[in-house]
């Protein structure tokens, strides 16, 4: 950490100054009053290296938005606040906009990476990583004290660099009460979708720039091949499926009532428990008894100059507290058998009975054939 | 001390002299380092694949039937008619605006910016609970006995929603041209014998076209290149090119995306030079203006004919209503309902929240009102001599003024993905100097990104009626001794105020709502503004969003009207 605090010290210039006596007695303390608050703390370090010498060490922490900022609940916060008071080190997130593709930018033109841990992975942006990328971006991790505990069936990098911390179930979320005498349900298969009494029903998500939606075309693979998804989507499509930009768009229109089905995640009661909203608004069903798993992982950037802090950071994400922090916090299920979660938790985020997945070879040798063969059936049509 | 005056003044004379070289030099620079750099490294990919120099990726897209006639067919046919519709709804609110009067005339027409200023989320999802089959459109249809419609996921909405975006844009360049229209010229006509219909269309009307053919060509070009909203209001059955980019952007296939965007500008940049060489081909020798009297919205007489006009307003009215009014009204009524649908003020409780106990490396509402007004002022401040000096320069005769005048539209045509991702390649990570990154981030970069989307929108305000002034004012002023920039500011500018204050209004309204470019400058640091926050709060429940877009819009609607009250104290007319 001690060079990019001294660059960052030589780079805020001006205000190092000012910043040395501001921060002086408690630098490294967490303030949110100004903007300008982060700089201070990492000047004030940044100067007090060379002659006190009791630098506080900083671990970077690069992830996606709503890990630290969603307006229902993220695990962010109290990720930091524990992390901090058990390690003698500040954390810090950094959040860019594009996510992984920023760090991959980077590192293909040659620029300096300032994070030492991405959370926030998934088999997509593993194959990305390693079709743009020669040499590594993440390094491999072995021995953590806790890697026994993940749930084998979890992982998803053949290269052992990203280490699973929680995964989600992609399932069909229905609306009880928009059938004749408020008992609509949905199909139980995915041949009994194409049954004219679902025609447009459903709204899912554009497979290309949205993991629900890719999850959900992913899932169709899975259930009617290579060979068949392309007729079965044709069909789909006959059928009246809508697919709109994002999860978001997609859920908002379900919520709306625009359509009785939609594609999400089997979390989805946790929230509307919360919010005290009608749980028979928000029902779960997988299609042919099946869930597409979709799990996030973590990994240590190969250029990270904190590297025992950051394995402590990662270890530290499988501890069970940590673990059924996150579970509940991100709403989604842990990725260790030993995770600490309130009997509550599983009453309201369902497990599939039987959960499915691509692996990663499978992904990397055909993704992108699948779908822009779909793209170029279904687009414009 | 009189010879420091003497020096002074010779010092500053010269400076006045070169002022418009100066201010083209300065344009220019802030074009490149913002705009034709960045957009440089992405489109690069195009050709330069692997190091190598080819054709490919663009020969794959010319000679692709799916890409060609499935994708940017349709593209270019959804915004044909959104720019036929745009039309359509704007001009009859050009004409209201601009010949009658009536009370709260100007703070309407303040607000006809909101649109401009809207998150395309939120216009999503106020279309949704508008237009949806249990959207209040419906709700009152069937009240009203008449048949429901049933609108989303059809080409029908996403029209609709892209004349929501562009009839006030129509509207406003409209207005502008309007209140320039000489009323003496009018009355010339009128006492020469001709008909008021007459007097319209050989005096008001060419006066005009100008600027209806210039809110078509921007409305064409950036529903070409539209995004979100069409997604989310229409399915990928209705996928356009944008959609594309934007997907092999994320997939980092930048050969194939940069290609694609290649293709998109040139044919929006096409579409602008053709415009440009109309608009060069329009310019009359006006007199500056004295602006025609409004009439009273209410009749004055009870004619058939005022009876006429006005039952066409009321219908005019009726559409407004529900195209504008109910989608912002929707968005309001959303950020006030509760998860069982009772009324809550919990939306915005939790704005308050999150202002208080925000962590740093999350995003407050407060900080980003603050930073969507300073960035907001501070474009106002870069666009506007921008877009002067380019007026200037563009309404000179010279060969390939056209060319020049289309390259400066740039920023309007190439996709705000690929900005983003040249601003992220070229500012972000910067270039290696001597050894030393030169990286250009933070409030004055974001600053810098939307003056440079801004300011065409200025020029193309004030082009029009500066070619229209005659050039005779310019020369006699000079030939007394007054320097060029001597001439602008004091005769050619007051004379085209209105094309000013519109175009400051627009460079105001593109800051505010800008995302693209923020969100990448922003990163890292606290200068996100308000767009970047309704984005971050969005969620599951709509709620958070949508009370901060309402935070958003109250911000919006407050500035304009305050500045057209302090506006009105100047020019007087031709406010925002």
């Amino acid at each position: 950490m001690k060079r990019r605090a001294f660059l960052r010290a030589a780079g805020a210039g001006g205000i190092a100054g000012l910043a040395g006596c501001a921060g002086g007695d408690g630098g490294t303390t967490e303030t949110t009053t100004e903007g300008t608050t982060e700089d201070t703390s990492e000047t004030s370090t940044g100067t007090a290296t060379g002659t006190a010498g009791g630098e506080v060490p900083e671990l970077v922490v690069a992830t996606y938005g709503p890990f630290v900022d969603a307006p229902s609940s993220s695990p962010g916060a109290s990720i930091k606040e524990t992390f901090e008071s058990e390690f003698d080190a500040t954390l810090r997130y950094a959040t860019p906009d594009s996510e992984i593709n920023y760090f991959i930018e980077r590192a293909l033109r040659g620029v300096d990476i300032d994070a030492d841990v991405y959370v926030g992975l998934n088999v997509d942006m593993l194959i990305r990583i390693d079709e743009q990328l020669d040499e590594g971006l993440f390094t491999p991790v072995n021995g953590l004290s806790r890697g026994g505990d993940v749930k084998e069936s979890l992982s998803f990098d053949p290269k052992g660099r990203t280490i699973p911390y929680d995964t989600s179930y992609v399932s069909i979320v229905y609306n009880e009460t928009l059938g004749d005498n408020g008992a609509y349900s949905a199909p139980e298969t995915f041949d009994e979708l194409l049954d004219p009494a679902y025609e447009g029903d459903l709204l899912a998500q554009n497979p290309t720039a949205s993991a629900t939606g890719k999850s959900f075309l992913l899932h169709t693979i899975k259930a009617k091949g290579a060979d068949g998804y392309l007729d079965y989507w044709k069909q789909l499509q006959d059928n009246g499926v809508r697919i709109l930009s994002d999860w978001s768009s997609s859920y908002t229109a379900y919520s709306n009532e625009e359509a009785p089905m939609v594609v999400s995640y089997s979390t989805d009661q946790v929230y509307a428990q919360r919010s005290g909203e009608d749980l028979a608004k928000h029902q779960i069903r997988f299609l042919n008894d099946q869930g597409y798993a979709y799990p996030e992982g973590m990994a240590l950037f190969e250029g990270t100059d904190t590297p025992e802090l950051a394995r402590s950071f990662l270890d530290f994400m499988l501890r069970p507290d940590v673990q059924g922090e996150i579970a509940q916090r991100n709403v989604a299920f842990p990725a260790t058998t030993t995770a600490e979660l309130p009997a509550s938790f599983s009453e309201y985020a369902q497990a599939p009975p039987e959960a499915v997945t691509f692996t990663y070879d499978a992904l990397r040798d055909n993704v992108s054939e699948w779908t822009q063969a779909w793209e170029r059936q279904f687009a414009s049509k | 001390m009189e010879t420091v005056n003497a020096v002074l003044r010779t010092a500053f004379s010269r400076l006045e002299a070169h002022a418009l070289t100066l201010g083209t030099a300065a344009t220019a620079l802030v074009l490149v380092v913002v705009f034709y750099y960045p957009v440089a490294t992405v489109f690069v990919d195009a050709v330069v694949v692997d190091g190598q120099v080819t054709i490919a990726p663009l020969v794959s897209v010319l000679t692709s039937r799916f890409y060609l006639v499935d994708i940017f067919g349709f593209t270019a046919y959804q915004a044909l008619l959104s720019t036929i519709a745009s039309v359509l709804l704007g001009l009859p609110g050009a004409w209201l605006l601009a010949r009658f009067e009536f009370p709260g005339r100007e703070t309407l027409r303040s607000l006809t910016i909101l649109p401009f200023v809207m998150p395309s989320i939120m216009v999503a999802i106020g279309f949704v609970a508008t237009f949806g089959q249990n959207g209040t459109l419906n709700a009152v249809l069937g009240a009203l006995g008449l048949p429901t419609v049933d609108l989303l996921f059809t080409i029908e909405a996403i029209v609709i929603a892209h004349a929501f975006y562009n009839a006030p844009l129509v509207a406003r360049v409209t207005t502008a041209a309007w209140e320039s229209v000489d009323a003496s010229a009018v009355e010339t006509a009128r006492s020469l014998g001709a008909s008021p219909v007459r007097a319209f269309r050989d005096v008001v009307l060419p006066q005009l076209l100008p600027a209806i053919a210039i809110g078509a060509t921007l409305t064409f070009v950036f529903t070409f290149a539209s995004f979100p909203i069409v997604l989310a209001l229409g399915g990928f059955q209705l996928a356009t090119v944008e959609v594309f980019i934007y997907s092999r952007i994320q997939n980092l296939a930048y050969a194939e995306a940069a290609a694609l965007a290649v293709v998109e500008t040139a044919i929006s940049l096409g579409l602008t030079y053709l415009y440009l060489r109309y608009e060069g081909r329009q310019r009359a020798s006006g007199q500056g203006a004295q602006p025609q009297p409004r009439r009273s919205l209410w009749p004055e007489s009870t004619s058939v004919r005022s009876l006429g006009t006005r039952i066409g307003i009321v219908a005019y009215a009726l559409v407004v209503l529900a195209v504008f009014v109910g989608p912002i009204a929707s968005m309001v009524l959303t950020s006030l309902t509760g998860p069982q649908g009772g009324l809550t003020l919990d939306h915005y409780l939790f704005l308050l929240e999150r202002q208080q106990t925000g962590a740093s490396y999350q995003v407050r509402p407060l900080p980003a009102i603050e930073n969507s007004l300073l960035f907001g002022v501070g474009t106002l401040l870069v666009a506007l001599p921008m877009g002067v000096v380019m007026a200037v320069l563009t309404t000179r005769q010279f060969r390939g003024r056209a060319i020049v005048d289309a390259l400066s539209m740039a920023p309007l045509a190439v996709s705000g993905i690929v900005v983003g991702l040249g601003l992220l390649r070229g500012l972000v990570f910067g270039i290696e100097v001597f050894g030393t990154r030169v990286q250009v981030t933070g409030a004055l970069a974001v600053v810098a990104a939307h003056a440079v989307g801004a300011y065409p929108f200025v020029t193309r305000n004030v082009a029009p009626l500066l070619g229209n002034l005659d050039p005779r004012l310019v020369e006699s002023a000079r030939s007394l001794g007054a320097s060029r920039v001597r001439a602008l500011v004091d005769i050619e500018l007051p004379l085209v105020a209105a094309g000013v204050v519109a175009g400051a209004a627009f460079a105001f309204a593109i800051s505010i709502g800008e995302f693209d470019s923020t969100v990448v400058l922003a990163e890292g640091s606290t200068s996100y503004t308000m767009p970047v926050a309704v984005e971050r709060y969005l969620g599951r429940r709509l709620g958070p969003a949508t009370a901060m877009g309402c935070v958003l819009l109250a911000v919006t609607s407050l500035s304009f009207v305050i500045i057209e009250r302090f506006g009105g104290r100047y020019g007087g007319r031709g406010g925002f």
